[in-house]
């Protein structure tokens, strides 16, 4: 077995009463691709925003790549952020005012320097090479997503995160990310930890786990390891 | 791309996208820096205007010999003070100028009289050319004099039949003296009774070399109140008594006083007033923004380099408007100087700073509020909200 990218142990996130995740010992093994599946309210996404270092647990400890993260101060979490995680979402949230290369070369320059080239690569591994220069107002549902990915991947990231990547688009569309994700994936060899309510999109992935009310209640294999 | 100039690129696009609210902010910010420009112009050139007032009407400061005093009356019995003519020396005033550094331009007067014909006749020691500079509204009919030549004032023609181009001999002093009326002077004042004559002439004839019976001064005020050169000139002059001149020329200097004040404070009422403004709208533009910011704090741009984008934002903003600021500054002092004051109001280039200086300060200090919310603004909250 492959050596874990993320570890946590008794990993808990409360806001005041209400316990959103609660005490979670979790290891993903580096190049595995998890499933998150559970009902509204469960903590799905509040255990990415842990694993994703957008948000710091009241809890337990959390490892991604060995770094524990609770030891990381706010700036020590933003390097964290553009170093080791890409992030998908489900609204994209894309800049609305810079076109579909400017948005993946944002994500360049918190990393590094912004460069064109490298952009316009990453967008035609996505398929979008005939629309860098358009905004994203000017795209479809899944060409959006596309330049999530696109700007997610830019950095050679350790670890995807995806919160309901999918979840605003029609059959076609998811099929032709999910393909997309598992192509990048071959090729670069990250790990992916995906949130979704959607049973196809599940059969994607190497393992899914099932969350009711903060807890981790069933987990199963979907392929081989 | 350099990282500044990818900065420079998307601050730009930022600007540009949200156009309205930028328009309005640069209108805000041109209009206050316009305004505390125009308003220095015009307080710069009033100053300069109320100088150059100031010195049409002459010395602004008299120095006279503290008269001896001869006490009169003995016991309780005192019938006050009698005044002796006594007198400076020349040399004692020009060292108290140099000592005390009041600056500006002087003239000597030796109050004494002359026979002619066994009339007395008033008569002032002066040296013409400092009195020409000193007293421009002195009007003369003829020359002013020349070696050997004297001034008449315009009453002596009819008391005492005194002509331009006579000649008078004087006697009474210490030898006698041949002198030509060069011309005729009228002011309005005690001149016109008295007979001008060189300075050193007088003095010799009086038997009095050096020594002058009073010293008018125009003080330059450009760098304190008359008050303050006066009381610095009287510290090095013991025997001697420094007095203001000319209350007309210190009302206006008062006045111009109070006109800048008012003009300060309605500038700092206005800075205000923007600065609010642009933090208003700087504040809804964040509020606005929040998910474009929690995207880009999730993306991994650190807190720095948010408050980076915003403040390159609010610099942009500044130092375009101070810009606009400082010509349409220049236009309004224009139009309110030649309007209101019948001046000239030049555009200064050293007030080029101060419109860029307070646009700039107002962009960043009604940004203030903002950028701490985008500096303290939560990804996670800011993402979920809808
Ligand atoms: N900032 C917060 N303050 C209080 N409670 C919160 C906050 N954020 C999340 N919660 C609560 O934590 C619980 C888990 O939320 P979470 O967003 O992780 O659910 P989820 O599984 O992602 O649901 P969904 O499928 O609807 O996205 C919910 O009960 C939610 O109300
Ligand atoms: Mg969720």
């Amino acid at each position: 077995m492959a050596a874990a990218i993320i570890e946590t142990s008794q990993l808990t996130r409360s806001y005041g009463d209400i316990c959103a995740l609660k005490p979670l010992d979790l290891c993903v093994p580096e190049g595995e691709w998890l499933t998150v599946m559970g009902h509204s309210g469960s903590g799905k996404s509040t255990l990415l925003n842990l694993l994703g270092g957008l948000d710091r647990p009241t809890g337990g400890s959390i490892s991604v790549r060995g770094t524990d993260l609770a030891t990381l101060s706010e700036d020590g979490l933003a390097r964290f952020r553009r170093d080791c995680v890409g992030i998908i979402f489900q609204q994209h949230h894309l800049i609305p005012y810079l076109t579909a290369l400017e948005n993946v070369m944002m994500s360049q320059y918190f990393h590094s320097v912004p460069d064109e080239a490298e952009a316009r690569h990453a967008l035609e591994r996505v398929g979008l090479g005939h629309r860098l220069k358009n905004r994203p107002g000017e795209l479809s549902g899944g060409e959006q997503q596309r330049v999530c990915i696109a700007r997610a991947i830019i950095n050679s990231p350790r670890l995807l995160l995806g919160d309901e990547p999918t979840g605003n688009l029609d059959h076609k569309s998811t099929t032709m990310v999910m393909e997309l994700l598992r192509d990048l994936r071959d090729e670069d060899r990250f790990s992916i930890v995906m949130v979704t309510h959607n049973q196809e999109v599940a059969a994607w992935g190497d393992r899914t786990i099932h969350m009711d009310d903060g807890c981790l209640v069933r987990e199963e294999r979907t392929k081989g390891c | 791309m350099t990282r500044r100039r990818w900065l420079a690129h998307i601050v730009l696009r930022a600007l540009v996208h949200r156009w309205g609210r930028t328009l309005l902010l640069l209108a805000v910010l041109t209009l206050a820096s316009s305004l505390a420009t125009a308003l220095g112009l015009v307080s710069a050139s009033m100053k300069a205007r109320v100088a150059e007032e100031t010195r049409k009407y002459g010395a602004n400061l008299v120095i006279m010999p503290e008269s001896a005093r001869v006490e009169v009356g003995s016991g309780g019995l005192r019938f006050g003070a009698v005044g002796e003519p006594s007198y400076l020396s020349q040399d004692q005033v020009l060292a108290a100028l140099a000592k005390s550094g009041v600056k500006g331009d002087y003239s000597f007067h030796l109050k004494g009289a002359l026979t002619l014909k066994g009339v007395q006749i008033p008569c002032e020691g002066v040296d013409f050319t400092q009195v020409r500079r000193l007293s421009p509204w002195w009007q003369v009919a003829g020359d002013w004099p020349r070696a050997g030549e004297v001034l008449g004032g315009s009453d002596l023609t009819p008391r005492y039949h005194v002509h331009t181009g006579d000649l008078f001999d004087f006697d009474g002093g210490k030898r006698p003296l041949r002198v030509r009326v060069a011309g005729l002077v009228s002011t309005g004042g005690e001149e016109d009774g008295t007979l001008f004559i060189d300075l050193k002439e007088l003095q010799d004839q009086m038997g009095r070399p050096g020594q002058v019976s009073q010293v008018r001064l125009l003080a330059d005020t450009g760098k304190g109140s008359l008050q303050e050169q006066a009381a610095s000139l009287q510290r090095f002059l013991p025997g001697a008594v420094v007095k203001e001149l000319r209350q007309v020329g210190r009302t206006s200097e008062e006045l111009l006083g109070k006109v800048q004040l008012l003009m300060l404070l309605v500038t700092a009422v206005v800075l205000v007033t923007a600065g609010s403004s642009v933090a208003g709208t700087m504040s809804t533009a964040v509020l606005e923004r929040g998910k474009e910011i929690g995207l880009l704090k999730a993306m991994g741009g650190s807190r720095w380099d948010l408050l980076k984008i915003f403040s390159a934002e609010a610099l942009l903003l500044g130092v375009g408007s101070g810009v606009g600021g400082f010509l349409l500054g220049g236009l309004i002092a224009k139009f309110v100087a030649s309007s209101v004051f019948a001046a000239d109001a030049a555009l200064r280039l050293e007030f080029f700073p101060v419109a860029v200086g307070v646009s700039l300060l107002l962009a960043l200090a009604g940004s203030v509020g903002p950028l701490l919310s985008v500096f303290k603004l939560d990804p996670v909250q800011s993402l979920r909200g809808e």
